[in-house]
C-alpha cells in the first residue's frame, strides 16, 4: 500500500512539474483516438480517414481547448455521413444543432465527458462514466453525459445501416426513407431512452451520496451506483424484450466498481492543481508568478527520529509549546 | 521590497481573475434571481431554436403519414397538439436551466466571496501602508 500511495505522490508532483506538456499531450491522444474511433468505424470519405490526417488534426487539438476538439470530431463525422448520404448528413446536422444547444448551454466545461461517452460505449464499458462523473463532476454534467450517449446511438446505428443508406437511388421515396432509418436510431430504440433513464439517475444517485456527510461517502456512492445501475439495466433489458446483455451488464458493471475505485484512490480528497502562470501588477511593481503546487513528501524520503518512544499526543504536545514559545502558527513546524 | 503577505492575496485574486473570472463576473454584478431571469431570456430562445429543429425533424420523420393524411388534416387539433408540445418542451428546458443556474449561482458566489474578502485584505494593507507614509508616522520607516 505504501508502495502504491509514494507511486501516487510521485504522479501527482511530476504532473505538477510538468503540466504545462502533459495537458497537451492528452489532448493529442484524446483527439487521436476519437478521429482513429470515427475513421474505423464511419470512414466514407477515404480521403479525410486516413492516419496522417488524423494526426494532423490531433495535433491542432492538442494546442487548442478541448471544444475546439468537439467541433473538429463533429466535423469529420459530417463529412464521412456526407459521403454515405445527403439526407443521413442533414439529419446528423439537425441532431448536431441540438446537442449543441444542449452542451453549451448546461455543461460546457465537461467536454472531455462528451468525448469519451462514445469511446466507452466503443469499449463496451460505458458503465463507468456515470459512476467517474458522479463521483468528479457537478450533477449539471449530466447534459453531457445524455449528448455523448445520443451521438453514440446514432452513429452505430447509421453504421449497422449503412449498406441500405449508401443506396444511390434518387427516388424521393427512398429519401425519405433514408431518413426515417437514420432518425429510427433515435425515435424508435427503446435501449437508448433505457440507458439515458438509467445512467443519468445512477450519476445523480452518486452524486448525491458522495456529497453526504457520512464515512467513507465515496466508497458507499461507488457501490449503490454500481448496484443500482446493473439492477436497472437487467431489469430494464428485460422489460423491454432485449436478451443477451445480462452477462455484458454485469461484467461491465463489475470493471466499472474496480475502475472507480482506482478513481477514488487517485481523486479523493486530492487538489490536483495545476501549476499556473499568472502575471498582474500592483503600485510598485509587475509580477510574474508561476504558481507551483505543493510537492508532497514520499514515503522513502521521509526521516523519523523517535526519542525515548514517545507517543503522538506527547509529539502534538511538544509543538504546540515549542510553537507558543517562538510566537508563530503551529502549522508552520509541519 | 516585496510584500509577501500581499503577493498571497494578489496571486489568489489573480488566480480568480484568470480561472474563473470570466464565468463568475455575472454573479458579481447580479443578484441570483436576476441572474437566473436573464439565463432563463437566453434559454428561452435555445429552447425555441431547438424545438423548432426537432418539429423540423420530426416533419421529416413522419412526411410520407403526413401526405396522406394532407387533405383530411384536422389543423386546429394539429396545432393544439404542436402548442401542447411546444409548453410542456419549453417548461422541461426552462425547468432544468433555473435548477442548472441556480446551482452555478451558488457555486459561484462562494468563489466570489472568496476574491472579495482577498480584494478586501488587500484594500486593507494599502490603507495601512498609506497611513505608515504619513508625516505623522515617519518615524517608522
Amino acid at each position: 500500500m505504501t508502495t502504491i500511495l509514494e507511486l501516487k505522490e510521485k504522479m501527482i508532483r511530476f504532473y505538477g512539474k510538468n503540466e504545462v506538456f502533459i495537458t497537451p499531450v492528452i489532448k493529442f491522444v484524446m483527439a487521436f483516438v476519437m478521429f482513429t474511433l470515427v475513421n474505423t468505424n464511419i470512414g466514407y470519405m477515404k480521403s479525410i480517414s486516413r492516419t496522417p490526417v488524423a494526426l494532423i488534426l490531433a495535433l491542432g487539438c492538442s494546442i487548442f481547448p478541448v471544444s475546439c476538439t468537439i467541433f473538429l470530431v463533429t466535423a469529420v463525422i459530417l463529412a464521412h455521413l456526407y459521403a454515405l448520404s445527403l439526407e443521413v448528413c442533414l439529419v446528423a446536422l439537425l441532431l448536431f444543432i441540438v446537442i449543441y444547444f444542449v452542451y453549451f448551454r448546461f455543461a460546457p466545461r465537461h467536454g472531455y465527458d462528451v468525448l469519451l461517452m462514445p469511446l466507452f460505449f466503443h469499449l463496451k464499458l460505458p458503465y463507468i462514466m456515470p459512476v467517474g462523473m458522479g463521483l468528479l463532476r457537478e450533477v449539471y454534467s449530466a447534459f453531457a453525459l445524455i449528448c455523448g450517449t445520443v451521438v453514440w446511438f446514432f452513429l452505430n446505428g447509421v453504421k449497422e445501416n449503412a449498406p441500405v443508406l449508401s443506396a444511390t437511388d434518387e427516388a424521393e421515396g427512398n429519401m425519405v426513407s433514408k431518413i426515417v432509418i437514420a432518425l429510427n436510431q433515435l425515435v424508435g430504440n427503446k435501449e437508448l431512452y433505457l440507458v439515458i433513464g438509467i445512467m443519468t439517475a445512477t450519476l445523480i444517485i452518486v452524486y448525491i451520496i458522495r456529497r453526504m456527510s457520512i464515512e467513507n461517502a465515496w466508497t458507499v456512492a461507488i457501490i449503490s451506483g454500481v448496484l443500482f445501475q446493473t439492477i436497472g439495466m437487467i431489469a430494464g433489458y428485460m422489460l423491454i424484450g432485449i436478451s443477451g446483455k445480462t452477462v455484458g451488464v454485469l461484467v461491465g458493471n463489475v470493471l466499472c466498481a474496480l475502475i472507480a475505485l482506482v478513481i477514488q484512490f487517485l481523486f479523493f480528497n486530492l487538489d490536483y492543481s495545476r501549476t499556473e502562470r499568472l502575471q498582474f501588477e500592483d503600485d510598485e511593481y509587475y509580477y510574474y508568478v508561476k504558481a507551483i503546487p505543493k510537492a508532497f513528501v514520499s514515503g522513502s524520503d521521509k526521516k523519523v527520529k523517535r526519542f525515548a518512544g514517545k507517543g503522538d499526543q506527547e509529539e502534538r504536545l511538544t509543538k504546540k509549546q515549542l510553537a507558543k514559545e517562538m510566537d508563530i502558527d503551529e502549522d508552520l513546524l509541519d | 521590497m516585496v510584500n509577501e503577505e500581499r503577493l498571497r492575496h494578489l496571486i489568489r485574486v489573480s488566480r480568480f481573475d484568470t480561472n474563473d473570472g470570466k464565468q463568475c463576473k455575472p454573479m458579481t454584478q447580479y443578484a441570483r434571481k436576476d441572474y437566473v431571469s436573464m439565463r432563463l431570456l437566453g434559454s428561452f430562445v435555445t429552447g425555441t431554436i431547438c424545438f423548432g429543429i426537432l418539429l423540423l425533424l420530426w416533419g421529416l420523420y413522419s412526411m410520407e403519414e403526413l401526405m396522406v393524411q394532407l387533405n383530411r388534416l384536422d389543423i386546429i387539433g394539429t396545432l393544439t397538439r404542436l402548442g401542447v408540445s411546444y409548453l410542456v418542451f419549453m417548461l422541461v428546458y426552462l425547468g432544468a436551466t433555473c435548477v442548472v443556474f441556480q446551482l452555478k449561482y451558488s457555486e459561484g458566489r462562494r468563489k466570489v466571496k472568496k476574491y472579495y474578502n482577498s480584494l478586501k485584505k488587500i484594500n486593507q494593507m494599502y490603507e495601512r501602508e498609506e497611513r505608515l507614509k504619513m508625516p505623522e508616522h515617519k518615524d517608522w520607516e
